[in-house]
């Protein structure tokens, strides 16, 4: 299986002190150095204002990381222990490899048809359509 | 729509040429051979504009409509995200997605923000994850 790239964000309640949020953290790494993954970055977005209540909080801290890995079990076992710790309110897991790619794909593809096709320098004035003046053909009265 | 030659026609048309028409029907005939141009003057013209005079020939309705041509200009709308070159739009970016959402939380329709119908897919998938996430709201509460 070749690998994929994750989007995972959780969030803790608001009031959860700083080194539970890094054990956790750690744990999270820990499982993923265990399946053979790799964790590309940990983003801290902080207390941020929730667009809804959770489990009756309107703010919470938002820890964001982008995961590789080449097995789908490591996702299953980081959403387990989000699960199962008290501090995370909700976490989401997106897989977004094939977005990327698709990214990268339109991005190649456009940089190709720009090299190949330079835009004309607009040539002086397009040639006109020149349309014929309309005739106004007036339809003979039947009635005169 | 016609009121430039609707008025005319019945002034311009010869008193004598409804006489024979009007012998073998009624107000409706006239009217439906005129039908082609012009709801607006169908009232007078039951009178008089029976006629085949300078108002009415069968020419079809590209004559009367000279004058009231409607004509629209509606400002194009154009794909924000085509325009950008955008490829992939970022659930995770909340200011990119607001414009696209109503006060309330809704997604607008394309036929409002003039998203392209790829753009208008890729965006609805972004919000929709924004909103399991707590970024957007559903809807907003009370």
């Amino acid at each position: 299986m070749d690998e994929r790239i994750y989007d995972l964000i959780f969030i803790c309640r608001p009031a959860t002190p700083e080194e539970e949020v890094n054990k956790i953290v750690a744990t999270l790494e820990h499982s993923t150095g265990e399946h053979g993954g790799k964790i590309e970055k940990t983003e801290r977005w902080g207390t941020r204002r929730l667009a809804y209540r959770v489990a009756k909080h309107r703010e919470g801290f938002f820890v964001y990381m982008v995961i590789k890995s080449t097995q789908g079990d490591l996702i299953k076992e980081l959403e387990r222990r989000l699960k199962v710790s008290d501090a995370v309110i909700k976490y989401q897991t997106i897989r977004l490899d094939e977005e990327l790619k698709r990214q990268q794909k339109l991005g190649k593809h456009r940089e190709r048809r720009a090299s190949r096709r330079p835009r004309k320098q607009a040539p002086g004035a397009p040639p006109p359509a020149a349309p014929p003046p309309p005739q106004q053909q007036a339809p003979t009265a039947a009635a005169e | 729509m016609s009121d430039q030659p609707a008025p005319s026609a019945p002034h311009e048309t010869h008193a004598p040429s409804p006489a024979p028409r009007s012998e073998g029907h009624t107000g409706g005939p006239p009217r439906r051979s005129e039908g082609g141009h012009g709801g607006g003057g169908g009232g007078p013209r039951r009178e008089g504009g029976g006629s085949g005079g300078p108002g009415g020939p069968g020419g079809g309705p590209g004559g009367p409509r000279r004058g009231g041509k409607r004509q629209y200009f509606r400002k194009k709308k154009v794909c924000r995200f085509c325009v950008e070159h955008v490829d992939f739009i970022d659930y995770k970016k909340v200011d990119m997605l607001q414009p696209f959402v109503q006060e309330r939380g809704k997604i607008l329709p394309r036929r409002m923000t003039g998203t392209c119908s790829r753009h208008q897919r890729w965006l609805g998938e972004a919000i929709k994850r924004a909103r399991n996430i707590a970024l957007l709201p559903f809807a907003t509460e009370l």
